[in-house]
This record gives structure tokens, C-alpha cells and sequence, in this order.
């Protein structure tokens, strides 16, 4: 009887995850990118001036990143590179942190990027070590955003002059059209990055750093139910 | 008359001394920054023993703009005092006194990044992204780039057969900070990078656009990252001994589209890069005696 129900579990739970796996590929032709488990698929970047030694974990199934040694952040970077997708991700932010979603990245973390900060412009397009031509804003992120809570981020980017959209929570924010390829080198592809930002030079003879409220003391950022679809 | 005679060569052999010890001092300032030319024009320039610190990591707090009540902020909110307390906590239980390193032996670096024409001439080819076909100008003087550490041994390989007088290797990372640095003990300040340093920019520049650092070398910082040739540690800083293997090499240095942030002597990053921006600096000794 005891084998039965042990059977009965592993089954159910297989199918279960089937389902899961079977909703999300139904929905929209989206693939996880994230296992939930381990970093299989992802590396840290050893150019990025953000810092080369940032803390990632796995907890409950989601990526949570904070800066170490102290001061010192980083970007996580899928292995490959992506040129058209559609991106989903759930990301939870602690208050004062300043964190990002790249797009289209090169090694060092030079990309277009959904900035994350609260306070701060959550949802904005900024360019990180790049310029975009134009930039983005969130103006209608309050009326959807979810404080201390998980946020769905869907962003599609299409196109060697990049077409770029915002969805949070399932609620269009903007839509953009650049005029021109702003990427290095006319990159069309790139890798998707995760942001912890820095905070501390090495020495203050350099400057005095970055303000304090980019990175809160032990500050982290969450990402879970990552997945993407290719549109090319 | 003869009294003034006496006064007239009195000073003449005032200028004379004054001359002699300009002389001097000018010939001494020189010797210290020795230029020597290989076969195919590439400039390097000599360092002199010495030692210095790696590794000192002294994190800053900063309370910027975000602490100023006065200042009107597009983010309303302040972080608490008991955060900067906990940084400043935080800040000096993670502070690293660095370690010593002694550079031992005269040796001789290159004075600019190896450029484009360099490459071609022992290569045949050039790789580098940012060509004259991509930017549309003179890209000869450009550093090489989109070479991988692999290659650069290929190129130094090749560069060795065909000098009879001189050989030639990557720098160790401590080499490199060392000639960085041109005695530098502590880190360097943001106003000073932007003098020194292509960076923040879309595309690498010419070798040499900006000024040299106090032992006449250019591009130390910025431009294209540098291979050395030690193994990457994947740690914030190197190891009083660098690793004897590894999957990656070090980078020095910071790209053109770098920060302030990480254009300083004392970053430690590792490969691959983005190809294209990656490049290197050669060292060269007398054959037989490195």
C-alpha cells in the first residue's frame, strides 16, 4: 500500500509538472531559460564594471543576487545570445537596489536594460554603457506594480533597428521604435543579463563611489519563471 | 673694467652650471623613460625595477546626493542612518590590507597597445572588428582587437622566429599593474582616468589619443582590455601567486565603452571579452634572458 501511494505521488507529480511545462509552451511557445535549481545555462560576467564577484544563489526556485565582497555587484548572463525574443521573467526587489533586466548584452554588460529600482524609474529603458536614442519611462508602472511582492516583466525585442515593448503584470507600458541600431559594433544579438550594482571603488583616492542608496546594505534581488521565445 | 670682466664671467659661469644641471636632469628624466624601437616599429619602453601593493581593497560608503535633504530628488525617499551604519560596518570587515609584490628585473614594455598595421605586418591579415571597412577611416594606428588570448601566442610565436635580437611574451598581470601604475601606491582618481583613458565611448580610438601616464606609456587604461599572461582566478584580485591553471586569462585595463569604475590600475577581470574589445601590450626582453 505504501509503494502504491509512493507511486501515486511520483506520478501525479510528474504529470503536474507536464502540465506546467505543457501551459507554459502552449501559451505562447515560451522556453525556460532557468531551472530553478542550478546556474546551468548562465555565468557571471569578467568584464562588467559593475563587479566580477557578485553573490547568486538559488532559493525557493528563483536567482537572488547581492553584492560581494561589499560594494562590489556584477551581471549574470545567459550563455547564449538572443537577437528577436520575447522575454517573461518575475523579478522581487528589495527597497533601494538597483538592479536590471539586459538585453542584446555583450560581455560586459553593455546593453539596453529594464531598469529595477524602487525608488527609482522601475520599467525605464536606459542604455548601460550604451546610449539608446531614445529612452523609455514607465509612467503607468504604479497602478499595476505589486510593493514586496513578485512582478511579471515582458519584454519583446524585434529587429536589427530595435523595436522594443514593455508589458508589467500583463499591462502595456510602452512601445518604441528606435531610429537607428544603438548596439556596438551594429550588434543584432546579445546575451540577457541580470544586474546587481555597484556601489564601492576600490580605494576613495579613485572617488567617493556610487551613492549608497544603489545598493542597500545586504540588499538582494529575486528572479524566478524565466523564459523566452525566439522570434527568428 | 677688470672688475667688470670678473663680474661678466662670474655669471657666465653661473649659466654654465645652470645649463650643465638642466642638461643633466633633462638626460636623467630621459633615461629613466628609455625608448627602444624593435625591427618592425614597434616603441617600448623600459622599466626599471621596483615594488609595489596589489589587492588593497578600501570600499567606500557613499552618501552622495540621495542624503542631502536640501537637494530636490526624483526619488523622495531616504535611506535610513542605520543602513550607512551597517555599510560602514560591512565596508571595513570586507577591507584587505593587499600584499607586495617585487618586480625584480629590468624589462621592457610597449609603449602603445599593438596596433593594426603591427599585426598585419607579422600576420598577414587583420582581425580587429572596428576596421577602416566598418568606421571608415585610417584604422592602421587602431589597436588590434577580436584576438584571443590563443592568438596572440600564434602572433608572439611568429614575432619570435622573426627577431634574432629580442623575444617577446605577454606581461604578467603584476608586470602590467606595476608599469600601470609608473609608482602610483593608491588607486587612481576619477579626474585623472578621463586625461589618460579611452573610455565611455561607442567605438576604440587611434593608440596614443590621450595623454601618457608618468612613465610615458599610453592606453594603460581604456581602449581595448589587455591579455596577460596569467591564469584568472575568478576573484576580485589576484593571488600573491596566480594560478597555474585555468580556463581563462586576465584582462587588464578596461575597454572604450569602460567606466570609471573599472578603468583603474588595480582591476582584475577575465576573458573572453566581447572579441572585439580585446587587444595587448607586448613585453620584449634581449633574447636568452627572460
Amino acid at each position: 500500500m505504501k509503494r502504491i501511494s509512493c507511486w501515486l505521488i511520483l506520478c501525479t507529480s510528474v504529470l503536474a509538472l507536464n502540465v506546467k511545462a505543457q501551459n507554459r509552451e502552449g501559451e505562447t511557445g515560451f522556453k525556460s531559460i532557468f531551472n530553478e535549481k542550478n546556474l546551468k545555462g548562465w555565468h557571471l560576467s569578467r568584464t562588467s564594471h559593475q563587479g566580477t564577484t557578485p553573490k547568486v544563489e538559488i532559493e525557493d526556485g528563483a536567482i537572488v543576487m547581492g553584492d560581494q565582497p561589499f560594494g562590489q555587484g556584477g551581471v549574470l548572463l545567459t550563455n547564449k545570445s538572443y537577437s528577436s525574443f520575447e522575454l517573461k521573467i518575475e523579478v522581487k526587489l528589495d527597497s533601494f537596489c538597483n538592479s536590471g533586466i539586459f538585453i542584446r548584452s555583450n560581455e560586459g554588460g553593455a546593453a539596453y536594460q529594464i531598469e529595477l529600482s524602487k525608488p527609482g524609474n522601475t520599467g525605464a529603458l536606459y542604455g548601460e554603457r550604451i546610449s539608446p536614442s531614445k529612452v523609455m519611462y514607465a509612467k503607468e508602472l504604479d497602478k499595476v506594480w505589486k510593493e514586496n511582492d513578485w512582478n511579471e516583466f515582458h519584454i519583446k525585442m524585434v529587429g536589427d533597428t530595435p523595436h522594443v515593448t514593455l508589458w508589467v503584470n500583463g499591462v502595456l507600458m510602452w512601445e518604441l521604435q528606435q531610429p537607428k541600431n544603438d548596439f556596438i559594433a551594429g550588434a543584432t544579438e546579445g546575451m540577457i543579463g541580470l544586474q546587481c550594482h555597484w556601489t564601492a571603488v576600490y580605494s576613495s583616492s579613485a572617488s567617493q563611489g556610487m551613492p549608497l542608496d544603489s545598493w542597500r546594505p545586504n540588499a538582494k534581488v529575486r528572479f524566478r519563471n524565466i523564459r523566452i521565445k525566439q522570434l527568428d | 673694467m677688470i672688475m667688470r670682466l670678473m663680474q661678466l664671467k662670474g655669471r657666465l659661469f653661473f649659466y654654465l652650471i645652470f645649463i650643465l644641471f638642466f642638461s643633466t636632469a633633462v638626460s636623467y628624466l630621459h633615461a629613466q623613460h628609455r625608448v627602444v624601437v624593435n625591427f618592425i616599429g614597434i616603441e617600448f619602453v623600459e622599466i626599471q625595477p621596483g615594488k609595489m601593493i596589489v589587492g588593497k581593497y578600501q570600499p567606500t560608503v557613499s552618501r552622495g546626493w540621495g542624503y542631502d535633504p536640501k537637494r530636490k530628488s526624483e526619488f523622495p525617499q531616504i535611506l535610513p542612518e542605520t543602513d550607512f551604519e551597517r555599510a560602514e560596518q560591512l565596508a571595513s570587515a570586507a577591507s584587505r590590507p593587499g600584499f607586495m609584490v617585487t618586480i625584480d628585473k629590468l624589462f621592457y614594455i610597449g609603449k602603445f597597445e599593438v596596433t593594426q598595421s603591427q599585426w598585419e605586418k607579422v600576420m598577414g591579415v587583420n582581425p580587429s572588428t572596428f576596421n577602416q571597412e566598418l568606421l571608415n577611416v585610417d584604422t592602421r594606428n587602431f589597436p588590434v582587437e577580436s584576438v584571443s588570448w590563443k592568438a596572440v601566442q600564434e602572433f608572439i610565436k611568429k614575432l619570435n622566429q622573426l627577431d634574432t635580437v629580442n623575444s617577446y611574451r605577454l606581461p604578467s598581470e603584476f608586470e602590467w599593474e606595476y608599469a600601470a601604475r609608473a609608482g602610483a601606491t593608491d588607486d587612481i582618481a576619477w579626474n585623472e582616468i578621463n586625461k589618460v583613458a579611452v573610455i565611455a565611448k561607442s567605438t576604440p580610438s587611434a593608440v596614443g589619443s590621450k595623454v601618457p601616464n608618468a612613465w610615458g606609456l599610453y592606453d594603460m587604461l581604456g581602449n581595448v582590455w589587455e591579455w596577460v599572461e596569467d591564469f584568472y582566478n575568478e576573484q576580485l584580485f589576484a593571488d600573491p601567486v596566480p594560478p597555474q591553471k585555468g580556463s581563462q586569462h586576465v584582462l587588464k585595463g578596461a575597454p572604450f565603452y569602460g567606466d570609471v569604475k573599472n578603468a583603474t590600475y588595480m582591476t582584475h577581470a577575465g576573458g573572453p571579452g566581447s572579441k572585439y574589445d580585446v587587444g595587448f601590450r607586448l613585453v620584449m626582453f634581449k633574447k636568452n634572458s627572460k
